[in-house]
C-alpha cells in the first residue's frame, strides 16, 4: 500500500484498469470454459437418457401415432389409457408379484447366507483361508450358462422345475459376489471389538450376531439394493426354469406378451413401451434414494479393493 | 493351544458350510457334470448314452455352427468391451469437470446401467426399426436416402449392438470406477501441465491416460469376462441370435442346443469350451490383479 501511495495517481489508475481488464478476461475465459463444459455435459446427458425419454414418449402414443412420420417427441394427444390397459391386464400384476417373490426370496437368502460365509473369511485365522477365498473369487468369473445344464438336471430330479425354488433356494447357499462385498466391509471393522467380546465370553456366533451385524448395516443395505436390482432385471434363469404363464416374472412378460390382437407377429409397441416405462421406474427410484449404497457396492465389486 | 486352533478351524468351516454346499451343488459339481455329459448323447428322455469324443468331433467339423459361434463371440466381445471401456472413460472424464450440479449428470449417465436389458432391447428395437425408427428418421434429415434395416442386416446389426453396449451395466460400473480413479491422479501433474500451457487433449493423453492405465487394463479384462455373461442378456431380447446366425454367440448357442433342441450332450460340450475360454481369461486377470490390487 505504501508503495502504491508513493506513485503518482495516474500511474495507480492505469494499473487498476489494466488489472481489471486482465481480471475480467480471466473471468470470461473461465466462464467460457464452464459454458463449454456444461454444453458437453448436457449433450451427452440427452444422448444417454434418450432411450428412456423415447420409451416415455411412445408409451403415450397410439399404435398409429408411433408409425406417424415424422416421429413426434411430445405426443399431441397423450394416451394415458395405455398404462391403464397394462395395469388392467391381469397378467401384469401376476408378473409383478412373481418378480417381487424372486426379489424378496433371493434378498433374504443372500443376506443371511453371504454374511455368515463372509465372517470367517474376514475375521478368523483358519487353515485354508486363502484357498477358500481364491475359489470364491474364481467362481465369480464362471458364467451361469456353463453350469446351467447340470443345474437343470438336478432341479428336474428334485421336481422343482416350473417353480420359484430353482431360483430362490441357491441364494441360501451364498453368492460369491455378495460374500465378497460382505468380507470387504467386515475387514474395515476393528478386530479389537471381537477380542473384547471374546474376553466377555461370547462365542464366535454371538460375536457375529451381536457385534458385527448391527455395525454392518450399510453393507446389508448395499447387498440388498444390488440384489433387488439384479432380480428386477434377471431374464436368463426364469427363461430356463419357468414355463407356466402365471409364474413368469416381468422381464419375460415384457418380451412375450404384447402382440396386436389377432396378429402374432405384430408388436403392440405402445403397450410394450408403457410396460417398459413401468419397469424402468423402480431402478431409477432405487438409485435416487439409495445411490450412496448402490455406488459403494458397484465400485467395490468392480475394483476388488 | 493346539486344541484351540482345532476348535477355531471347526467353527470357521461351520460358518463356511452354506457356501461349501452351494459350491458343490451349483458350481463345482455342475462343471464336472458338464464335462461328463459332453461325452454323451441325451435328449432328457431315458439315460444319457456314452459316445466318446463324437460331440467334439462334430463341433470341430465343418457341419456345425461352432466356428460361426466362436467368431461371433470374439467379434461381440471385442466390440462390446472396447465400446463400453471407451464410453465409460469418456463419461467419467465428463463427470470430473469442476462444475456445479454434477450429481444430476451422474444420474443421467448412470441410470441406463440399472435398466433391465429387456427394457433397453424393447426401445432399441423400436428406435432402430427400418420404417418406424427414430434413428432412420434422423438419418433422413442429414440426407441418407436408403438407411439400413439395422437389426435385420448381418452387417448393420453390429453397429446396433455397439451402440447398445453403451447402455449396459458394465459401462455404468466402469464409469464409477474410472470416476474415482481420475480423482486420484496427482494434482501436481496437472499444475505442471498448466505451467507448460498444455491444452485439454494434451493433458488427457500425456497425464490422465498414463496415470490410470493400470485401471484401464484391469477394467478391460474384467469387462471381457463380464461380456461372456452379459452377452446372452443383451443379445437374446434384441436379436435372438439373428439375422440367421449372425449374432449367435456361444452362450446363446448353448441355450438353444440345450433348451430348444434338447441336445444336452452337444450343449454341454459347448459349455465346456466356453468354460475353458473364460478360465484362460480369468487366469490372465488373476495375474494382472496380483500386481495392482491388494485384497486387504
Amino acid at each position: 500500500m505504501a508503495q502504491l501511495q508513493s506513485k503518482s495517481k495516474e500511474e495507480v489508475e492505469y494499473k487498476t484498469i489494466r488489472g481489471n481488464a486482465r481480471f475480467s478476461y480471466r473471468v470470461i475465459k473461465k466462464n467460457g470454459k464452464t459454458f463449454i463444459q456444461y454444453t458437453i455435459l448436457i449433450i451427452v446427458a440427452i444422448f444417454m437418457s434418450f432411450p428412456i425419454v423415447w420409451i416415455l414418449s411412445n408409451s403415450l402414443k397410439t399404435l398409429n401415432g408411433i408409425s406417424q412420420y415424422p416421429p413426434q417427441l411430445i405426443p399431441s394427444d397423450p394416451q394415458f389409457g395405455n398404462y391403464i390397459e397394462i395395469l388392467k391386464n391381469s397378467n401384469t400384476l401376476i408378473y409383478l408379484r412373481n418378480t417381487l417373490i424372486l426379489i424378496v426370496g433371493n434378498t433374504v437368502g443372500t443376506l443371511i447366507s453371504s454374511s455368515i460365509v463372509a465372517y470367517p473369511l474376514a475375521r478368523m485365522n483358519f487353515k485354508g483361508v486363502n484357498l477358500i477365498f481364491s475359489i470364491i473369487l474364481a467362481t465369480m468369473m464362471v458364467p451361469t450358462v456353463t453350469t446351467i445344464i447340470p443345474q437343470f438336471i438336478l432341479f428336474r430330479h428334485l421336481g422343482w422345475l416350473d417353480s420359484f425354488l430353482p431360483m430362490i433356494v441357491p441364494s441360501f447357499f451364498a453368492y460369491p459376489y455378495n460374500v465378497f462385498l460382505f468380507r470387504q466391509f467386515f475387514k474395515t471393522i476393528p478386530k479389537t471389538l471381537d477380542e473384547a467380546a471374546m474376553i466377555d465370553g461370547c462365542s464366535r456366533w454371538q460375536i457375529f450376531t451381536k457385534v458385527l451385524v448391527p455395525i454392518a448395516k450399510p453393507v446389508f443395505i448395499t447387498v440388498g439394493v444390488l440384489s433387488a436390482i439384479y432380480w428386477w432385471n434377471e431374464l436368463f434363469t426364469p427363461l430356463i426354469f419357468i414355463d407356466s404363464e402365471n409364474l413368469k416374472p416381468l422381464t419375460i412378460g415384457a418380451l412375450t406378451s404384447f402382440k396386436v390382437h389377432g396378429a402374432t407377429n405384430l408388436n403392440a409397441w405402445n403397450l410394450q413401451m408403457a410396460m417398459a416405462m413401468i419397469m424402468a421406474i423402480p431402478p431409477m427410484l432405487l438409485y435416487l434414494f439409495a445411490s450412496k449404497f448402490l455406488i459403494a457396492g458397484i465400485k467395490t465389486s468392480g475394483l476388488k479393493d | 493351544m493346539r486344541k484351540n486352533a482345532w476348535k477355531e478351524n471347526l467353527s470357521a468351516y461351520a460358518f463356511l458350510s452354506p457356501w461349501i454346499i452351494g459350491f458343490l451343488l451349483f458350481t463345482g459339481g455342475p462343471i464336472i457334470v458338464s464335462f461328463l455329459l459332453s461325452f454323451t448323447k441325451w435328449n432328457l428322455l431315458g439315460d444319457p448314452r456314452f459316445i466318446g469324443w463324437e460331440n467334439y468331433k462334430y463341433m470341430f467339423s465343418g457341419d456345425s455352427d461352432f466356428f460361426n459361434s466362436l467368431k461371433v463371440t470374439i467379434l461381440f466381445t471385442v466390440i462390446n468391451v472396447s465400446v463400453s471401456v471407451i464410453a465409460s472413460l469418456f463419461l467419467a472424464v465428463l463427470l470430473n469437470f469442476k462444475v456445479k450440479y454434477i450429481s444430476i449428470f451422474q444420474f443421467f449417465y448412470f441410470v441406463p446401467a440399472v435398466m433391465p436389458s429387456v427394457v433397453m432391447a424393447c426401445v432399441f428395437k423400436l428406435m432402430f426399426n427400418k420404417e418406424l425408427g427414430v434413428v432412420n428418421y434422423l438419418l433422413s434429415l442429414i440426407g441418407v436416402d436408403h438407411p439400413p434395416n439395422w437389426l435385420s442386416d448381418s452387417f448393420w446389426v453390429w453397429p446396433t449392438l455397439a451402440i447398445a453396449s453403451i447402455f449396459t451395466y458394465a459401462t455404468g460400473q466402469m464409469m464409477l470406477i474410472f470416476h474415482s480413479s481420475l480423482k486420484e491422479v496427482p494434482k501436481e501433474l496437472y499444475e505442471a501441465c498448466d505451467l507448460d500451457g498444455a491444452n485439454f487433449m494434451q493433458r488427457f493423453f500425456y497425464v490422465t491416460l498414463p496415470s490410470i492405465s493400470p485401471i484401464i487394463l484391469f477394467n478391460t479384462v474384467v469387462a471381457t469376462i463380464n461380456s461372456f455373461n452379459s452377452s446372452f442378456t443383451l443379445i437374446y431380447p434384441l436379436t435372438n441370435g439373428g439375422p440367421d446366425n449372425a449374432t449367435e454367440v456361444l452362450s446363446l448357442s448353448i441355450y438353444k442346443n440345450a433348451f430348444k433342441l434338447f441336445d444336452m450332450g452337444y450343449a454341454s460340450a459347448l459349455a465346456v469350451v466356453l468354460f475353458i475360454i473364460v478360465a484362460l481369461v480369468s487366469a490372465l486377470q488373476f495375474r494382472l490383479s496380483r500386481n495392482w490390487v491388494h485384497y486387504d
